[in-house]
């Protein structure tokens, strides 16, 4: 018989003869998987894939550290490997059954470890099982190798120790397999990524937890696959049969060889930090799986109905159940119990008109160049969750900045609000939106222009601009039709590009939302079939007529109140609203202070202010006609700072006339059809994403108790609202 | 017919040392060849040099056609090795032993026949763990005969067991030889050479001292055998007669024992008996003891075998 099946099989034997090996297969990860899921509370969804990622991983080191390394040492100080020395044979097929032996010792016991997930904690079989099956086989292989390649280079049992100790204990430490990773600091965490077990981390993770491919974790499987193929080759070729023969002790330096694919890889994530970003979403991933539930407060639904008192069980970032009345006991359902007698618990809400490029403050220094740009839309969308707002739409921003930001927060990887955005608004050649460039020196305008706003002049050009916006990952197009007043005049959109535009994004899939200004705005987007109105009308009565077809056609409206409040009061010489404690607690430190100096400062001019009263009676009249009412701020214009303004809108609709619960409505489930996501955010209804706020006080009494935010949910993770800005700590540190 | 070993002017250093400086030596086939010497004599890196585990530093060796430097796989394919001192793993059954090794070579002969042969059969399904030292050994005899060697080095294949177990490893030794098989044996027991051995060498700080057959070099030797003589009565002072012949007389201080060297143990013997019997002493005891191969390593080397 073959000399390699031979050894396999033979070494399969005596594994399974050898209680102490079966002990560190079975027994000692079972232990393992026992005290950790009852460390981590994996009853109530506290990360059971992350104690099976520990324990897969522990399971590894040790198959391969100890399970190769250790005893292939002890072989050859017994003097069993002598034997071999005078056989003709190389160690080739020594080394490879035991690269085969560990595996096949290893894949039952890591099936044991996932079924009782399974059965015992209830995590969901993986989806991507074969990628983790071969994930592992090539891990467990990879370190079989790198044990062998141990056991080549050391001299004694003691050496072999020490060594192993060197590679293990960091391995197990700051791989992420014991300690959270995302915890520590970031030059540790990149330390880490030198080291080969941080890989296997963090794609046994992205497998289990993200449901990646292995063409995903592409990198850490050829990582793995060189370390196989050096290491083995290595091993064999430095393959010691007899104790007394010694290696230099610069021959473990070839260990070193062995790991070269990984410093490869190291490097390279210092560099990216990929892995760093991958680490903090798949930390995400686990504070999103918790099982809580939340008794004893009120329940705003979205559609209209409350529940007086009543209690929620939040489970893998879904709403999973609702009940009337105290609940269940938190340990019959396995969750965490939060009190929240006295309390409101809404939908988050939804902020669907903002500008993201603007800060909405005068600061004293303005972004200077992207990096800082990013970080400051960062900071933005986490001021919006901090307030309650966990929503957004940008309605006129660049485009390439709203797609990072976008997928910044959609991967987990920073906390903000749900990022929704059409990109550059649409507009003409001096029309509104325009004039913002004005001042800029016209090198950088044409630039500027081409990021935040599209010009066509026909309406085929329209069509094509719109069909290019979509590839791009815009969610909705926005339109502007104003034609200004008073002591402003805009050069109005021709009604056919409108048409275009409208053509385009109908095409496309694409809800478009226009400006308006004054009611024959209104009355040209209805014509052209628009998904919602944004301000209305600031200067004449919305006909009858055009707020019947609005609430007949389902059209959207955005009357953006609280920028009209605003505006008027900073007219007014007021600016009490950057005095409300929401704004104090969420504003970029100092930019409140700065704000308030720099606009003390401007000339008291005959400052514009909107016509309130007309404004207002305008939104009572939509929501008396059956308007969808929308919650639409316009933050980004001064003052309003990014984040609490949803709040203002709401005390606004009030001021308007209407109901508490229609106002909710506009700021939860309105805003989530005009999205297009009304089947997953806006309402409290099982299935629905666990994105909620809870505020102190019964808002359907007074609305202001919105901005007294208890608790902010998103996609199931409890926010800890206090360390959402302490990437401002480190700016201040510098 | 050509020799199964062949070594001519073989060195070997490490560094300024030199192990092995320039030795000759040669093994028939069918007989038993006994490398003797002390530790550190340069027995082992020798063997091993054959063997083709360890690279020499000049010289020609041809062992079964093959310059171990060269052929290694092929030679190691034709060779049986019984190393001294090695392990199995202690769950390793006898059988999968056989196996394993087995599945090393070209070609191999039946495992359990040689488990059997070797009064293993029984404990066929045993774990290596479970056998006395003797079963071990003899074990170690089967795995180095799996291949159906025509040439077996035992390294002190004894060495560490009991005299009753000895005994039957030495009658194995014997059967191999009776196969025709040629066997290079190390050892540090002179009565294992003595017995076993067609041929010795001894070898010495990295040369050969003395060779041939184990009587050829003790007839070489002189005064090796003496009488020893045990009375009642003291011997009264004054010297033993001439026709004795001794080479070296020694007389214990209560002058009871005897011990006379001679080139002519028997006609010593019946002087020395004649000479008491007339002094009117009584006679204890008395015996002949025959020069060893150990006597003539010590005359040769001034050193004893097993320092």
């Amino acid at each position: 018989m073959n000399k390699y099946l031979v050894s396999i099989f033979t070494n399969l034997k005596l594994t399974s003869r050898d209680r102490m090996a079966l002990f560190f297969s079975y027994a000692f990860p079972l232990m393992f998987f026992f005290i950790f899921g009852q460390m981590f509370g994996s009853g109530m969804g506290g990360g059971i894939v992350q104690v099976v990622s520990s324990v897969l991983i522990i399971g590894v080191l040790g198959n391969g550290f100890f399970g190769a390394g250790m005893r292939a040492v002890s072989e050859r100080e017994t003097n069993i490997l002598r034997r071999y020395k005078v056989a003709p044979t190389s160690a080739a097929p020594i080394v490879v059954s035991s690269l085969v032996t560990g595996w096949v010792n290893y894949i039952p016991s890591a099936t044991l470890i996932i079924t009782l997930a399974h059965f015992v904690y209830g995590m969901p079989w993986p989806e991507r099982w074969f990628s983790l099956f071969v994930f592992l086989t090539f891990a467990v292989i990879a370190f079989r190798a790198l044990g062998m390649i141990v056991a080549s280079v050391v001299n004694s049992m003691q050496e072999s120790q020490i060594v192993i100790q060197m590679m293990y204990l960091p391995m197990l430490f700051l791989s992420g397999a014991t300690f959270p990773i995302d915890a520590m600091p970031v030059w540790l965490q990149s330390v880490a990524q030198f080291l080969p077990a941080s890989h296997l981390y963090n794609g046994m993770q992205g497998i289990l937890v993200k449901k990646e491919s292995l063409l995903e974790n592409w990198m850490a499987l050829v990582a793995m696959l060189s370390t196989i193929v050096v290491a083995s080759f290595l091993s064999i070729k430095l393959f010691r049969w007899d104790k007394e023969d010694k290696i230099r002790t610069s021959g473990k330096a070839w260990l070193l060889a062995a790991m070269v694919p990984f410093f490869i890889l190291g490097i390279y994530q210092s560099y990216s930090h990929e892995s760093i970003g991958k680490n903090k979403q798949l930390a995400r991933s686990l504070r999103r799986s918790r099982t809580i539930l939340i008794r004893g407060a009120r329940i705003f639904i979205g559609d209209g109905t409350v529940i007086a008192k009543g209690a929620l069980l939040i489970k893998d970032g879904k709403i999973q159940q609702i009940w009337e009345g105290d609940g269940p006991e938190p340990k019959s359902v396995k969750a965490d119990p939060i009190e929240a007698y006295g309390k409101t618990i809404l939908p988050g809400f939804i902020d669907t008109h903002i500008h993201l490029g603007a800060p909405g403050g005068i600061p004293e220094k303005y972004p200077a160049d992207s990096k800082a740009m990013h970080k400051a839309v960062a900071r933005e969308l986490a001021a919006y969750l901090y307030s309650g707002v966990t929503t957004v739409k940008s309605v006129g921003d660049s485009i390439d900045l709203m797609r990072d930001m976008a997928k910044l927060t959609d991967s987990g990887e920073k906390l903000g609000a749900e990022l929704f955005y059409v990109g550059p608004m649409f507009t003409t050649e001096g029309g509104h939106g325009t004039e913002y460039f004005k001042k800029v020196p016209a090198a950088f305008r044409k630039q500027l222009e081409d990021s935040i706003v599209r010009l066509p002049k026909t309406k085929e050009e329209a069509v094509r601009m719109v069909g290019e916006l979509k590839p791009q990952g815009v969610t909705g197009i926005k339109a502007i039709l104003e034609a200004g007043g008073g002591s402003s005049h805009f050069n109005r959109m021709d009604t056919l590009v409108l048409a275009g535009i409208a053509e385009g994004a109908k095409a496309n899939g694409l809800p478009l939302v226009v400006h308006t200004g004054d009611d024959r705005d209104v009355g040209d987007a209805l014509a052209v079939g628009a998904s919602a109105i944004e301000h209305g009308s600031i200067r004449d009565v919305i006909s009858d007529g055009h707020l019947a077809a609005m609430a007949k056609m389902h059209v959207a409206f955005a009357p953006t109140l609280a920028v009209v409040n605003a505006v008027n009061a900073l007219a007014a010489g007021n600016l009490d609203i950057l005095s409300r404690s929401l704004f104090e607690q969420s504003a970029p430190r100092g930019l409140i202070e700065a704000t308030k100096k720099a606009l003390g400062k401007e000339e008291k001019k005959e400052g514009f202010a909107f016509p309130e009263d007309l404004i207002l009676s305008n939104v009572r009249r939509a929501a008396a006609a059956g308007v969808m009412l929308v919650t639409g701020t316009d933050s980004g214009n001064v003052p309003l700072i990014h984040g609490p303004a949803v709040h203002r809108e709401l005390q606004m609709l009030i001021k308007a006339g209407l109901t508490p619960i229609a106002a909710l409505k506009a700021a939860t489930s309105n805003g989530a059809k005009l999205l297009g996501v009304a089947n997953r955010i806006g309402y409290i209804k099982p299935g629905y994403e666990a994105t909620l706020l809870i505020v102190d006080g019964n808002p359907l009494e007074d609305m202001s108790v919105t901005e007294r935010v208890s608790l902010v949910f998103f996609k199931g993770e409890r926010v800890a609202r206090g360390d959402l800005f302490d990437d401002d700590l480190e700016e201040t540190a510098k | 017919m050509t020799p199964a070993i062949l070594v001519r002017n073989l060195h070997k250093s490490y560094g300024d040392f030199e192990a092995v400086g320039g030795i000759d030596f040669e093994v028939r086939p069918g007989e038993v060849f006994g490398l003797l010497g002390p530790n550190g004599a340069g027995k082992t890196t020798t063997v091993e040099i054959l063997e083709g585990i360890r690279p020499r530093t000049s010289g020609e060796v041809t062992v079964l056609g093959y310059d171990p430097g060269v052929d290694v796989k092929a030679l190691k394919d034709r060779i049986g090795v019984c190393l001294q001192s090695t392990n199995l793993p202690e769950k390793l059954k006898l059988h999968e032993a056989m196996t394993l090794f087995g599945s090393f070579y070209s070609r191999t002969v039946d495992g359990n026949k040689l488990l059997d042969r070797l009064q293993l059969g029984e404990k066929r399904n045993s774990y290596y763990s479970q056998l006395s030292g003797g079963q071990k050994q003899r074990l170690h005899l089967a795995l180095a005969m799996i291949n159906d060697p025509q040439l077996i080095f035992l390294d002190e294949p004894t060495t560490g067991l009991d005299p009753q177990v000895r005994l039957e490893i030495h009658g194995l030794i014997q059967e191999l030889r009776d196969d025709q098989r040629s066997i290079l044996l190390t050892t540090h027991y002179i009565e294992e050479a003595e017995r076993l051995c067609d041929r010795v060498a001894i070898i010495d700080s990295g040369k050969i001292v003395a060779h041939g057959s184990p009587k050829e070099l003790m007839a070489t030797t002189l005064g090796a055998s003496t009488v020893e003589v045990k009375i009642e009565q003291p011997l009264p002072p004054g010297d033993l007669p001439k026709e004795i012949g001794a080479d070296r007389i020694e007389i214990s201080e209560d002058r009871k024992q005897i011990s006379v060297t001679a080139k002519k143990p028997a006609r010593a013997m019946v002087e020395l008996v004649k000479y008491i019997d007339q002094l009117g002493l009584e006679l204890a005891d008395i015996h002949l003891k025959r020069g060893t191969l150990e006597d003539v390593f010590l005359q040769l080397t001034g050193k004893k075998l097993r320092e």
